[in-house]
């Protein structure tokens, strides 16, 4: 494309106490590119990323912009010169508002602020990120969810106007409509001739978005603005980790008969996030829990283990109710749960690595000692099962570990104690491709003891890779419960939707179900079975039998031979005496999203179906 | 830059944080903190030998032990409470207090249950602030800043604002029992400090506090119980103001309401020279002990160098700044 680079680093050289994270690291980045920046979890993404943006000092090494050389030596100054960072870890200011904290690095610079003018900017910038309603600008940082601190963390590096962004995972917990909208806003930044560098762990997402690749390892550069078009995965990947990986997620393993559930949750209720939610999970199984951030996921587990007062519903385990009202309980009968937020809610900084470890077990431990002694063979199982190096045990600090490392002490932790039902929210966030198998593999072989394992997980490939059925929640409402056999990340990605757009697109199939005097649904087909998203009658006779959430087989139905057929035109199915209509709908940017589906009685008259296609396409489309 | 494919590098399949952290050489920086401290506190009493030669006689040197008593049993509690990231502002105010039950208690009771009175009102108040501050979820600081103001001014109206000085003379063995040729208030701060260090290394409870201070949330998600345990320093701390205000009233045979004036401080000082963090999670009991020894060295010193006492607070006070600086300066690991 051009010709000088905006910018290069060359031979970056930095050590942390007795670390050295980067060892003569280079990166160039051309104005209008987007470069991903990869590598496996302490390859020195991280601490390239905050010595380019004036986070922390280099030891040696040269660094020129826009053809002089720079020596940011505060994020300031980085600043200044047009380079701006979006943290991994986000660096909100939890007591200040979103509005302030979007513009948190102005008030850093001499002169007035018109809170007016900001209030406008913000608002632009949060729209373009597809967050206008949802997220309100005088709302405290430190009360938003981790996917709204880092839309805020994103709209922050917005504010700046910079030339130069680095992202670093800043797709970790957004779900997918919100990364759909971030490489929008990518794409136009690049449009603008800006230089984006985009750290991530998700290879798709690097191949959909990146026009460069730049591979380091243990510090170096190892593959230097590569085209992202001349590599495949299998390349990179062997790229980051030096060696071949076998297929990630393994062979799925077939959904068995299951006897009775191990943990039955009905109509689970902890205002204002869990509304209404109810699963089953039996011994053996790995169930996945999806959903856009903030449908309420975290906080129903949160709530089953404890954490949350629960306001109504029942948790039976292996048939008895059940209501914790402490982690400690809830540990006792055989809980196990991995949070989503290492730092925050499983790391104990000031205790040595061994203790981390053993933190479930002194919570479930009665009596006055420690009792540690007792676990010690567990333990030195544990450790060669999960691959770590047992030496590594007596460090005085967990946070000097690498992401993967920290996770596995961490399901470690709850391993010890042979839970019966082990909750992992979000597990291989921020942990490298490598780590990521072996967890899997673990998680696997922990379900095939017979325990039962709840993941939730914002990656719906990761839902579908590991777990044998998937409960979608939408707004603390649990709407769909679908073995992952038949489900794909489109079908996932419908179901999940937010609940505004599924009321608006319910109104619609009742007006049309109301209007032919029958029903509407709204779902996905595949060869054989039907996956409905939503639905709604008008009258009972007409009624296909489709629940939402559901998926049964074309026959299963009473409009059989009207899906089969997939026509233009009306067709009647003679066994149920209905008639049915389907129109595909599509997005306004072609995108296809499933069929609306008009049932009636086969005694009635047709409507004429080119006009009602029509009017489905136009309006449905309204509804988005 | 032509891109370097995995075909032309060493093969590596080593471990990316183990391998490259070189090893370091034995240096101040990676010596435990209480040797660090404890090497502090040799190099001010080979000074202070050196400089007075009165320093090291044994005389003097019980004598110290005798001057730690007060200060290292507050400084205990102190650490407790610390250790779970909190501060207890009441305890001077609650060795004046329980002083002054105990010499009312002495009036109507035998000496063991005037001092359990003593020890399970200090107990009680420490209830008392510590379930406010956990429950509630309020600053340490200002709840027992309140608790300060009500013990002093309740301990001036119990006393009658004077002092007690109609109390049994045999509380005097209580202090000037010699076992082994130990005085027994040295014996009590030993083995209080032998109970404390065995109860934060080796129980539950113990390690709870830890994690607590290190990180609340944490320690919640792991069941373990976090409320129940950040209210257990602030009950130790109380019992442990009345044991050091028995300790007291029976080595000087009066007790004064204005005791433990600005003893919270000295503990706090301790606590702080002997390595812990502010914040929590960071410290140990043998480090206080350290600390006690090193603040009462100087105050010693400075006596037998005739050092006017307007001017040891000020020697004090630069010694705390310089100890935490030294800690910050040394340490290896970055402030969270």
């Amino acid at each position: 494309m051009t010709d000088e680079p905006l910018f290069e680093a060359r031979d970056i050289s930095k050590s942390f106490a007795q670390t050295r994270a980067l060892v003569g690291a280079n990166l160039t980045l051309r104005a209008g590119a987007t470069h991903a920046l990869l590598g496996a979890n302490g390859a020195g993404k991280s601490t390239l990323s905050r010595v380019i943006s004036g986070h922390v000092g280099r030891d040696s090494g040269v660094i020129r912009y826009r053809g002089a050389p720079l020596d940011a030596r505060s994020p300031r100054e980085a600043l200044d010169a047009g380079i701006a960072m979006v943290m991994q870890e986000t660096s909100l200011a939890p007591d200040l508002s979103v509005l302030e904290n979007i513009f948190l690095p102005d008030l850093g610079r001499p002169g007035r602020l018109s809170r007016a003018a900001m209030r406008r900017r913000a608002r632009d910038i949060l729209s373009d990120l597809g967050q206008a309603g949802a997220l309100s600008l005088d709302a405290e940082a430190g009360e938003l969810s981790a996917a709204q601190r880092q839309l805020v963390e994103i709209a922050k590096a917005l504010a700046l106007k910079a030339n130069l962004i680095i992202f670093d995972e800043p797709t970790a917990s957004l779900s997918p409509s919100e990364v759909e909208r971030l490489f929008d806003v990518i794409a136009r930044l690049k449009s603008a001739q800006c230089a984006i560098v985009f750290v991530s762990h998700r290879l798709e997402e690097v191949f959909a978005i990146s026009d460069e690749i730049t591979v380091m390892r243990e510090g170096r550069t190892v593959a230097a603005s590569v085209a992202t078009s001349s590599l495949n995965q299998t390349e990179l990947v062997r790229l980051m980790v030096g060696r071949e990986l076998g297929a990630i997620y393994a062979a799925r393993a077939p959904a068995a008969a299951y006897g009775e559930p191990v943990l039955s949750i009905r109509g689970l209720k902890a205002p204002p996030l869990v509304r209404d939610v109810s699963f089953d999970v039996h011994r053996g199984e790995i169930l996945g829990l999806g959903g856009l951030v903030g449908a309420g996921r975290s906080e129903t587990v949160e709530t089953i283990f404890g954490l949350r007062p629960r306001a109504g519903g029942e948790v039976r385990l292996e048939g008895r109710a059940f209501a914790p009202r402490t982690p400690a309980q809830a540990i006792r009968a055989g809980f196990g749960f991995v949070a989503e937020d290492r730092r925050r809610q499983s790391i104990v900084p000031d205790l040595t690595v061994r203790e981390n470890l053993l933190l479930g077990h002194l919570g479930a431990h009665r009596g006055f000692g420690l009792g540690y002694a007792k676990r010690e063979r567990r333990i030195a199982q544990l450790m060669e099962r999960l691959e770590l190096p047992a030496h590594r045990l007596a460090e005085a600090n967990l946070l000097n570990f690498s992401g993967g490392m920290q996770q596995k002490i961490i399901i470690a932790r709850w391993l010890l104690l042979e839970p019966k039902v082990l909750i992992l929210d979000e597990p291989t966030k921020g942990v490298d491709i490598g780590t990521r198998a072996s967890i899997y593999a673990i998680l696997r072989d922990v379900a095939a003891t017979g325990a039962a394992i709840v993941v939730i997980s914002s990656e719906f490939e990761e839902l579908l890779g590991l777990a044998q059925r998937v409960i979608v929640l939408s707004d603390g409402t649990s709407i769909a419960d679908l073995p992952t056999a038949h489900l794909d990340e489109e079908k996932l990605t419908l179901l999940a939707a937010p609940r505004s757009s599924m009321e608006r697109c319910r109104n619609l199939l009742q007006e049309l179900a109301s209007q032919c005097d029958g029903a509407a649904f709204w779902a996905i087909l595949d060869e054989e079975r039907v996956f409905c998203l939503n639905a709604a009658a008008a009258n009972a006779n007409a009624d296909p039998a489709l629940r939402v959430g559901t998926a049964p087989r074309f026959e299963e139905t009473s409009i059989a031979t009207g899906l089969r057929a997939r026509s233009r035109e009306f067709v009647a199915d003679s066994k149920s005496g209905l008639q049915s209509l389907l129109v595909d709908v599509r997005s306004e940017r072609g995108h296809e999203l499933g069929s609306i589906g008009v049932v009636i009685r086969a005694d009635r008259p047709a409507p004429p179906a080119a006009a009602m296609r029509e009017t489905i396409q136009q309006r449905f489309r309204a509804t988005l | 830059m032509k891109p370097d494919f995995p075909g032309t590098m060493k093969a590596s399949n080593r471990a990316p944080d183990g391998e490259r952290r070189a090893r370091a050489p034995f240096s101040v920086r990676s010596a435990p903190l209480e040797l660090r401290m404890l090497a502090l506190a040799l190099v001010i009493a080979i000074t202070l030998s050196l400089m007075s030669p009165y320093f090291l006689k044994p005389a003097n040197l019980l004598n110290l032990l005798d001057q730690s008593v007060v200060t290292g049993i507050v400084s205990i509690g102190m650490t407790f409470v610390i250790l779970t990231g909190g501060i207890d502002l009441s305890v001077g105010s609650l060795v004046g207090l329980t002083g002054v039950i105990l010499g009312l208690s002495l009036h109507h009771f035998p000496i063991p249950v005037a001092i359990a009175l003593a020890v399970l009102s200090g107990a009680g108040i420490g209830l008392f602030s510590g379930f406010i501050i956990a429950y509630f979820d309020l600053a340490a600081f200002v709840i027992t800043l309140g608790v300060m103001a009500i013990g002093r001014s309740l301990a001036y109206i119990f006393s009658g604002q004077t002092s007690i000085s109609d109390i049994p003379a045999s509380l005097n063995d209580l202090v000037y029992t010699t076992v082994f040729g130990v005085q027994t208030n040295v014996l009590t701060l030993l083995v209080l400090y032998a109970l404390a260090w065995g109860y934060l290394t080796f129980t539950k409870g113990g390690r709870t506090i830890y994690a607590i201070g290190s990180n609340r949330e944490a320690a919640r998600t792991a069941g373990l119980s976090v409320l129940f345990y950040s209210v257990v320093p602030y009950v130790v701390a109380g019992a442990l103001s009345a044991i050091a205000a028995t300790l007291m009233s029976s080595q000087i045979l009066s007790i004064d309401p204005l005791a433990g004036t600005g003893l919270e401080l000295d503990a706090i000082a301790a606590v702080v020279i002997g390595g812990a963090s502010l914040y929590g999670g960071r410290g140990t009991i043998i480090g206080t002990l350290i600390g006690v020894f090193i603040m009462v060295m100087i105050r010693n010193g400075l006596n037998l160098l005739g050092v006017s006492p307007f001017w040891q607070g000020s020697a004090i006070g630069a010694i705390i700044i310089a100890a935490v600086l030294a800690e910050r300066l040394l340490s290896p690991r970055t402030r969270r």
